[in-house]
Order: structure tokens, then C-alpha cells, then sequence
């Protein structure tokens, strides 16, 4: 995003996490600032949705902290907001019904909550879908829906697991330059797994390369903006020597 | 073209049991039978019409019986499902025990229980629970189980409660299980509940077809059983549309597969 204010909303700190006494993980350190597109690209298997899983306070870190506006919540779920690369709608809820569970675990209200998610509907251009169910969707509009819940339960730091990663190529752009839209709206922060390098290119301001056993940070790049109107722009040439730097840490 | 192959699909087993009707009115007309080893399905067309009134009565207290069978044992497949779920040490010291319960044949325990609750009512729907229990529940642990792990995971970071998984994630991925359970947990009801009778009671199916066979009254037998057929398979087909009434989106599924 363009709009970047300086001001961290996540941090995580010297985070390690083992499983069956190995580490994974091992002493991650990165930060999210308010608004902000930032997204860890690391090989398949190395260790991202461990992290994710940390963070959203779903599994506990060995060593580390992890800080939401500067308070403490290692360990604590209900903080962060989590989209999975499985859209994993409920299959007995509409489209609404499925954005309003978050608010209903809150103990919002059904009705208020309803018309919460009504709401934002024309927003995530499903104004139209709100009465079906999820399985008379196509894939990419699952992950719409999928994305809506994500929203409905906080933009304020959305940790979005290789979202489109289950979509075909063509789906995959649209979704890309989709996201990018809704962002532009709603203002959210944003950190993304993923391991393909041209979509982190497009969307991140900034980038992690993670890699290793344990999986580290090797390698942080920011994403020069001025290019990135369109995903033909990825041609350009500062920005393929980005990619090819990237590469290299891969 | 698809339409006309349901329509054969649906035929298929009516003609097939129509065929076998005949065959048999055919082989007892013939006299390749005796009629009073084996009456022809007009002479059990006959009975049951002739002793409309008294079947229906016997048949209401079966029906009762089975009913209230039914809803205890899904009140008690629900807890003992929840326990085994909630707590896992629960279902590693149950489940091998329920499983073995029903390698015990009915037949033997019947009349245990006909000693221990007397002839009343009681031991019939005990029986009923006895047969209805193990299915539902077993269906119903099942589809507990098989919820997608990374959906709960989402819900529980959602800050959602081990309730509110529950009664928002996991009791309703596991509505078509239990409906399978249910579904074939009715139709052992009334069977559990005829069982029952069977060692003896005031009324009912099981002591109607008791004392009639007592009287070599074989065709007011095959009387009875059709009506416990013709009900058991209402029953099913009863519940088979709840089931549709509660889950549109199934249905959904169905249309476009
Ligand atoms: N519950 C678990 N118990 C033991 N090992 C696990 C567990 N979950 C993950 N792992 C291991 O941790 C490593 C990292 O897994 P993780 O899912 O975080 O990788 P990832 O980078 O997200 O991979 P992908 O790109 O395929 O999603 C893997 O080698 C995996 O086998
Ligand atoms: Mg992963």
C-alpha cells in the first residue's frame, strides 16, 4: 500500500518452535506496520504455517514473543484473523451465514451481525451470492467468501496462508489484482504466505524470504511500488532483478 | 434421458417384488403349498383387513413402545457421543466395550430382562434402546471425529469456545452421520420393540403374532409382519425426509452432481 504509516501492528520476536524436539523454526524476527502488504516466501514445507499457527496463538512458541500494538499475546487466539488455502466454508450456511460466524463467536447478535456482513457484500463484489450456499460456488468465489469472513473478523492484521494456492493460474491473477482492489477499500494489514515469487512481487510491499532447517529469515526485500499497477508490470526491469535476487535466496 | 433412466431405477425393485407377489399367490394357489404352512399374500391381504382393528391396537403399542425406545437412546447416543468427543479417555475405555456389547445376540439378553422389569412395558423399550444405541452412536462419533482439523483450528483462532466449536462446527459436520445412524437405528426400533414382546406382555405386535401362531394362525403372522415392514419402512423413509427438510444444502449438492 502506499499509505504505509511507520507504525508496527505485529511484531514477533526471536520466535522458535519445535516439533518432536526439532526446531522448525528457528529465531524469526519480523514486523507489520499499519496498512502495510507483507509476505513471507519461503520453499514448500519449511515451516510458514508453523509460523502462522504461532502467531495466531494457536500453538505456543518454545522461545519468543509475539506483540499486537505493543501488548504482549503469545499464546493467545482470538486476536489475529486467519484464512487458510482451503476455504473451509461450512456447507450448511449460506454466504452470509458463513460471514457472520466470527461475529457470532464474538457473541454479536445474528441479525446485527447479518446486516454487518450484508453490508459489506458489494464491497467483496458478492452482492449478489449472499443467499447461496458454498457449494453452489465456484473456487475462486469460495475464497471471496472465505476472504469476507477473514475481513469479518478483524482487518487490522489478516494472516492469509497461501490463499489462492488452490486456484488455477487464470483464477490465481484475477484473485491477485482482486485482493490488491478490496485492500485499496478496506485498508487492512496484511501478511501472506506464499511460494510463488510473482505473486509476492505483485502484492507485497515488502518481502521475507524464509528458508533453511530450521527455517530463518535470510533475506528481507521491499518491493519498489512505483511499477506495480498491473501484473504485466513485472516485467519491468528493476523488478526482475528483484526477482532474481529473490531467487537466489531460494 | 436421464430423467427416464431415474424413472427405470425407481421400477427396477417394484417390478422385482411384484414378480416374486405372484410367484408366491401362484405357487399356494397351485397347491404346491399348504395354505396353513404357507398362506398366499390375498389370504394375508385378507387376514389383515378382517382384523384391521385389533392389529392397529397391538401395532399402536409396538409403535409406542419403539418410539420412546428411539428417543432415549438418541438422548443417550448424544451424551455418550459428546463424552467420547469431549474427552478421549472416555471413548478409549467405552467404545471397545460398546462394540462388544453388540456381538451379544438380543435374543439371550430379552429374557434377562423380561426377569429383572417384569412383563410391563419397560423391558420392550429397554430392548429398543438396546438395538438403537449402538448405531447412532457410533455414526455419531464418527462424523465428530472426521471434522476437518484445520477448520477447527480456524474457528479456535477466531477465539471460538470448546461449546461454541461444538455446537457451531462440529454437531452440525457430523448432521448427515447422524442421520445415518438414525436412519438405520429407526428401523431396528420397532423390530427391538417386537423382540421385546415376543417373551410375553399384554399387547402388542410381538404378542399378537405370539398367540396367533399359537392358534396356526400363519396367515394373521404374515399379517403382522407386513405391518411391521410397511411401518418400519415408513418410519425410514419418515426420517430420510427430516433429514432433507434440515439440510437444503445437501440437497443442492445432489442437483448439481
Ligand atoms: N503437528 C505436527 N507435528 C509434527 N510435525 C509437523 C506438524 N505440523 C507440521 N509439521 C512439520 O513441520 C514442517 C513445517 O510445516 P509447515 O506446514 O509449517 O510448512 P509450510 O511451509 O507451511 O509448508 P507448505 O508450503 O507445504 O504449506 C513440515 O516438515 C511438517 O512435516
Ligand atoms: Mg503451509
Amino acid at each position: 500500500m502506499n499509505t504505509c504509516q511507520n507504525k508496527p501492528v505485529l511484531k514477533v520476536e526471536q520466535v522458535t518452535k519445535e516439533y518432536n524436539h526439532k526446531n522448525i523454526i528457528e529465531g524469526i524476527d519480523l514486523y507489520l506496520n499499519q496498512g502495510e502488504f507483507v509476505t513471507i516466501l519461503g520453499p514448500s514445507g519449511c515451516g510458514k504455517s508453523t509460523l502462522f499457527n504461532v502467531i495466531a496463538g494457536l500453538l505456543t512458541p518454545e522461545t519468543g514473543k509475539i506483540f499486537v500494538n505493543d501488548a504482549e499475546v503469545t499464546g493467545r487466539t482470538g486476536i489475529v484473523s486467519y484464512m487458510y488455502q482451503k476455504d473451509l466454508l461450512l456447507p450448511w450456511r449460506t454466504v452470509v451465514d458463513n460471514g457472520i460466524l466470527p461475529l457470532e463467536i464474538r457473541g454479536i447478535k445474528k441479525k446485527e451481525a447479518r446486516e454487518k456482513v450484508r453490508e459489506m457484500l458489494p464491497v467483496f463484489e458478492l452482492e449478489s451470492d449472499g443467499d447461496k450456499y458454498p457449494n453452489q460456488l465456484s473456487g475462486g468465489m469460495k475464497q471471496r467468501v472465505s476472504l469476507l469472513r477473514t475481513y469479518m473478523f478483524s482487518k487490522e492484521i489478516m494472516l492469509l496462508d497461501e490463499p489462492f494456492g488452490g486456484l488455477d493460474a487464470i483464477t490465481r491473477l484475477k484473485m491477485q489484482e482482486y485482493l490488491m482492489a478490496i485492500l485499496k477499500k478496506i485498508k487492512g494489514s496484511v501478511l501472506f504466505i506464499t511460494h510463488d515469487i510473482d505473486e509476492a512481487i505483485f502484492l507485497s510491499d515488502r518481502i521475507y524470504v524464509i528458508n533453511g532447517s530450521p527455517a530463518h529469515i535470510v533475506e528481507e526485500f521491499k518491493v519498489p511500488q512505483k511499477h506495480k499497477e498491473t501484473q504485466a508490470a513485472l516485467v519491468s526491469s528493476e523488478l526482475s532483478q528483484l526477482r532474481r535476487d529473490i531467487l537466489k535466496r531460494l | 434421458m436421464r430423467k427416464y433412466q431415474n424413472i427405470v431405477d425407481r421400477l427396477i425393485p417394484i417390478v422385482f417384488i411384484l414378480a416374486i407377489l405372484i410367484l408366491w399367490q401362484l405357487v399356494v394357489d397351485l397347491g404346491w403349498v399348504e395354505r396353513y404352512v404357507l398362506p398366499s399374500p390375498m389370504d394375508i391381504i385378507k387376514a389383515l383387513v378382517e382384523n384391521w382393528s385389533e392389529i392397529m391396537m397391538h401395532t399402536g403399542v409396538t409403535f409406542f413402545e419403539g418410539m420412546v425406545g428411539l428417543v432415549v437412546a438418541i438422548s443417550l447416543s448424544l451424551l455418550m457421543a459428546i463424552a467420547m468427543d469431549q474427552y478421549p479417555m472416555v471413548k478409549k475405555a467405552v467404545y471397545p466395550v460398546l462394540v462388544m456389547s453388540q456381538t451379544v445376540p438380543i435374543i439371550v439378553i430379552a429374557p434377562l430382562l423380561a426377569m429383572w422389569f417384569g412383563f410391563g412395558i419397560a423391558p420392550k423399550i429397554f430392548v429398543v434402546v438396546l438395538v438403537c444405541f449402538f448405531p447412532i452412536t457410533v455414526n455419531l462419533i464418527e462424523g465428530l471425529q472426521s471434522v476437518d482439523g484445520e477448520l477447527i483450528n480456524l474457528t479456535r483462532s477466531m477465539g471460538a469456545s470448546k461449546r461454541q466449536i461444538f455446537t457451531k462446527i462440529k454437531f452440525p459436520s457430523a448432521l448427515p452421520y447422524f442421520f445415518s445412524g438414525l436412519k438405520i437405528a429407526v428401523t431396528y426400533s420397532i423390530m427391538g420393540a417386537v423382540i421385546g414382546e415376543w417373551l410375553g406382555g399384554k399387547a402388542g405386535l410381538g404378542v399378537y403374532m405370539l398367540r396367533a401362531r399359537h392358534a396356526f394362525a400363519l396367515d394373521l403372522v404374515f399379517a403382522s409382519i407386513l405391518v411391521i415392514v410397511i411401518l418400519s419402512i415408513g418410519l425410514f423413509y419418515g426420517i430420510a425426509m427430516i433429514q432433507r427438510a434440515l439440510m437444503p444444502w445437501e440437497r443442492l449438492k445432489e442437483e448439481e452432481g
